[in-house]
């Protein structure tokens, strides 16, 4: 504003040393001054500047994210969000998020920078939240680099592919590799050799979905990677291709280290690690608690195919080394190939299988859980044993756990399996007789359990 | 003789709930003892204890007594008591002994408590009391101008170094003189020293401002009634609520909650609640404070919701502070119509015309777009305009509604920007702050 300057200049040096110029301020000014000193000029002059405020012109709007939202659920379902975001019963948010999601609701979005903040450290959550985002999941992730997870919303066409980020480049991958195997491998062929040793790593892992015999030869050709961790990820898979060449050199190598007869398995522990044997994978050092030839037969032992082996050898006696090398290898190989055969006598054997109880399970058919739980139970703490089965369990278990929980008392050896049966069980038990019992005042293990329970089934009520 | 009708009770009631336990109640056959006189309802109701509890309604005012815990007001036995008078199931007969004792009782509070708004126990003492504050104001302020004319005169140019713990200890010399208002005034000049390269013309201004109050302060008898009230409140007068109620302009409407700024502080949380009425148009401010650590009182409605409620306003040039006395339960509310940036800035320049030392106006803005402002953020209307939002403020929960659509936003704005409160996604609000 004209004159303002001055009356500032005329403030900071004193009247005595600048007498303030009011014919410099606009006529309307003077007009309203009459005889008034500085301050009642600086007073006018504030207003009249303040009154004159305009817009600002010129900026351009972000550009909007495309695409459709998703209707809303009903409000008690959106306050039972908003809720779990301020920390009431958080560890049930992703399973809020997928319940909505599989019925088709949206996420309202005023709730998506809370979701976006809690899923940056928790990469379990960051693709229920990429879903959650919908249209407005790269959008967000443009404005916010905290978020950038969010890229990795799919989108069509190949420019994320050539021109996008790491994270948006992933997912394209991975989306191909869902709907077409061997057109993922032709894309990832072509620029693996300028890829740097993290991102060759990353993206060879994606192979894992959809892994078959076409995908042999170029695993093989990873193995002379210039990378340690791309060549041990490629021996991992190769593991996996059944009938692989990889395959067959393992078990020939076993062979050359074993032989059955009459009755007894009898080892001869590889001398030494040839060059061959490093270059497909097999580890020179030792874990703890196992000698150096011990440990690399058992990596050849559980990197051949279990096609290699019977059955009926794990009843065996074992000569030349401890029994156990060879059952902590099967119980490896069982859990790769996914064998439910060996699963369950690997488990019915009784044999030490390290710490693999838990995943040999989870490989039994789900109807088989229950009775093999009944089984396990005795020599393995059962919150162990259902702690790695996949969640939400099937309604049997579910019912299983619950019930047995309901004759617990609240012995605090329980709390454990109670903290676990309260998220795993299924959405079909969650009005299981416990949660009509009463709990008491005290914070209990059983009291919290119902508690989530309860939450649970609202939250499915609510999302129906 | 029933002095309501049975919407008029349903009415009162704090809440949707109450109304309706107060339904159940007046249909169940808890009641007993049920009567009525000239002045007064009363009954004992079964409630889940062992002892009925008493009910007194008082058709005077209505005002209500009961010996139930509930903490809702008036509680669901008195709506209840009220619906069965309404409805002509509460005989007339002679006043139960416990019923007369409470009014009686609250009879000679009444006489003792309803004098004339203003009035006091002791009218003499408190005019003495009322004297030497406005004594002290007037030295105060006379006080102040003099300081105030020797920085010009000497020139603001020291007070980088010495001009922070000169107007600190001003600030509290106004608070003695009883003048928390110009003391709140000056603390904010102080705040402003040094600031920024900007800082010896925004100090300008704050001073002028102050002087400005202080020569009004001084010819208080020339303004009209309503300038001369708002340069009291400027100052640091307050109206005691009891007046606002009886003498303040009355204003019913369905009141649209705009949103509401909590600023807590160390010692005082303050809470704005902006108002809108759906019909009138009017604004209004309620505002709420608790000391440090104590709840507020919780709100009559969500933001985005109506409030059926009679206001009454503070005295002022620019009537917006109000109190909030509530006519029934809140309602749900559609999107609310806005303004473009030049309306929202032409709205707050009224404001200012009535009242210059305005700080705070709440603005509804409508179809607004997110954009950047260097490394600020800014509000584009559909013409292209643009309110810069507040530095500082957390945004994302609006980019993310708005996903660079246009949206409704209704927030408080001061010179520095635009605080977003509450936003429309679809007619479903979002509350933002």
């Amino acid at each position: 504003m004209r004159g303002w300057d001055g009356l500032v200049s005329s403030a900071l040096l004193g009247t005595e040393r600048r007498p303030p110029r009011f014919e410099e301020l606009p006529p309307k000014i003077q007009e309203q001054l009459g005889e008034g000193d500085l301050l009642d000029a600086a007073a006018l002059a504030t207003l009249y500047k303040r009154a004159g405020r305009k817009p600002l012109e010129g900026l351009a709007p972000i550009p909007a994210a495309p695409g459709e939202d998703r209707p809303l659920p009903r409000p008690s379902a959106i306050r039972r969000l908003a809720a779990m975001l301020t920390g009431f019963q958080t560890t049930a948010l992703g399973e809020w998020l997928r319940a909505a999601d599989a019925r088709g609701w949206g996420v309202p979005p005023e709730h998506l920078p809370a979701l976006a903040d809690y899923a940056r450290g928790r990469a379990e959550y960051r693709p229920l939240v990429v879903k959650a985002a919908g249209r407005r999941a790269s959008w967000l992730a443009d404005l916010n680099p905290d978020w950038r997870f969010l890229h990795a919303a799919v989108v069509e066409g190949n420019d994320h592919w050539t021109h996008g980020n790491p994270i948006q480049r992933r997912s394209w991958l991975r989306s191909l590799r869902q709907r077409d195997p061997a057109a993922a491998l032709e894309a990832l062929k072509e620029v693996w050799p300028s890829e740097p040793a993290a991102i060759r790593l990353d993206f060879l892992g994606l192979l894992a979905d959809g892994l078959s015999s076409a995908d042999e030869e170029f695993c093989e050709q990873a193995l002379d990677d210039r990378s340690k961790e791309v060549r041990r990820a490629a021996a991992g898979l190769l593991a996996r291709i059944p009938g692989s060449q990889y395959g067959e050199r393992m078990a020939q190598r076993v062979w050359s280290h074993l032989a059955v007869s009459q009755g007894v398995i009898a080892v001869d522990l590889p001398a030494r690690l040839t060059v061959a044997m490093e270059r497909d994978g097999i580890e020179s050092q030792p874990q703890e608690g196992i000698g150096k030839r011990a440990w690399w037969f058992r990596q050849l032992l559980a990197a051949a195919p279990l096609s290699t082996y019977e059955l009926s050898y794990l009843e065996l006696d074992v000569e030349g080394c401890a029994p156990e090398v060879l059952q902590v290898a099967w119980a490896q190989a069982a859990v790769r190939e996914g064998s439910a055969e060996w699963a369950r006598a690997l488990l019915q054997a009784n044999t030490k299988t390290g710490n693999r109880v838990a995943e040999l399970l989870r490989i039994l058919p789900p109807e088989e859980w229950v009775p093999a739980i009944e089984v396990l139970r005795a020599r393995v703490d059962i919150a162990d044993l259902v702690g790695g089965l996949p969640v939400p369990w099937p309604a049997p278990l579910g019912n299983a756990v619950l019930d047995q929980l309901a004759q617990a008392g609240t012995a605090r050896s329980w709390a454990r399996l109670a903290s676990i049966a309260a998220r795993a069980a299924p959405a079909e038990v969650l009005n299981h007789p416990i949660t009509r019992e009463p709990t008491g005042e005290e914070d209990t293990w059983r009291r919290r359990l119902v508690e989530t329970l309860i939450f649970r089934r609202e939250m499915y009520e609510e999302l129906s | 003789m029933a002095a309501w009708d049975v919407e008029q009770v349903l009415g009162m009631a704090p809440d949707p709930a109450s109304a309706k336990a107060a339904q159940a109640l007046a249909r169940g056959a808890k009641w007993s003892a049920l009567g009525s006189s000239e002045r007064a309802l009363w009954g004992l109701c079964q409630g889940s204890g062992k002892k009925p509890y008493r009910t007194v309604v008082d058709l005077s005012g209505p005002a209500f007594k009961c010996s139930c815990p509930s903490r809702k007001f008036p509680c669901k036995h008195a709506l209840s008591l009220m619906l069965l008078s309404a409805t002509g199931e509460v005989p007339q007969s002679a006043e139960a002994a416990w019923a007369s004792s409470w009014l009686e009782e609250r009879a000679t509070r009444a006489e003792r408590a309803e004098r004339k708004p203003g009035e006091v126990a002791d009218p003499l003492a408190a005019q003495q009391r009322l004297a030497r504050r406005a004594d002290r104001v007037s030295a105060g302020m006379a006080e102040l101008e003099s300081w105030l004319d020797d920085q010009v005169r000497r020139g603001l140019g020291g007070f980088e170094q010495r001009g922070y713990s000169e107007l600190s200890r001003l600030a509290a010399r106004m608070v003695d003189a009883q003048a928390p208002g110009v003391a709140g005034a000056v603390r904010r000049a102080a705040g402003v020293v040094g600031r920024d390269h900007g800082w010896p013309g925004e100090l300008l201004e704050e001073l002028s401002l102050i002087h400005l109050v202080v020569s009004a302060h001084a010819r208080l008898n020339e303004l009209p009634p309503s300038l001369a009230d708002t340069v009291q409140s400027r100052i640091g007068w307050t109206v005691e609520t009891a007046r606002v109620l009886a003498e303040g302009e009355k204003v019913e409407d369905d009141w649209l909650v705009l949103g509401r700024v909590v600023e807590p502080d160390d010692r005082l949380t303050v809470r704005r609640l902006w108002l809108r009425g759906s019909s009138t148009g009017r604004l209004a401010l309620i505002l709420n404070f608790a000391a440090a650590g104590r709840q507020l009182d919780p709100l009559p409605a969500r933001p985005g919701e109506l409030v059926p409620a009679v206001l009454s306003y503070y005295p002022g040039a620019l009537p917006m502070r109000a109190l909030l006395t509530q006519t029934a339960p809140r309602l749900p509310a559609q999107r609310p119509g806005g303004l473009t940036a030049k309306q929202a800035l032409a709205s707050y320049v009224e404001s200012l015309a009535a009242d210059p030392w305005n700080e705070r106006w709440p603005l509804v803005l409508a179809d607004v777009r997110p954009a950047r402002n260097g490394e600020y953020w800014a509000l584009v209307d559909e013409t292209g305009d643009a309110l810069e939002v507040l530095p500082g403020v957390d945004l994302w929960k609006l980019l993310a509604v708005s996903a660079g659509d246009p949206v409704t936003v209704a927030g408080e704005w001061n010179r520095a920007g635009f605080k977003p409160m509450t936003c429309w996604d679809g007619d479903r609000p979002v509350i933002l702050s």
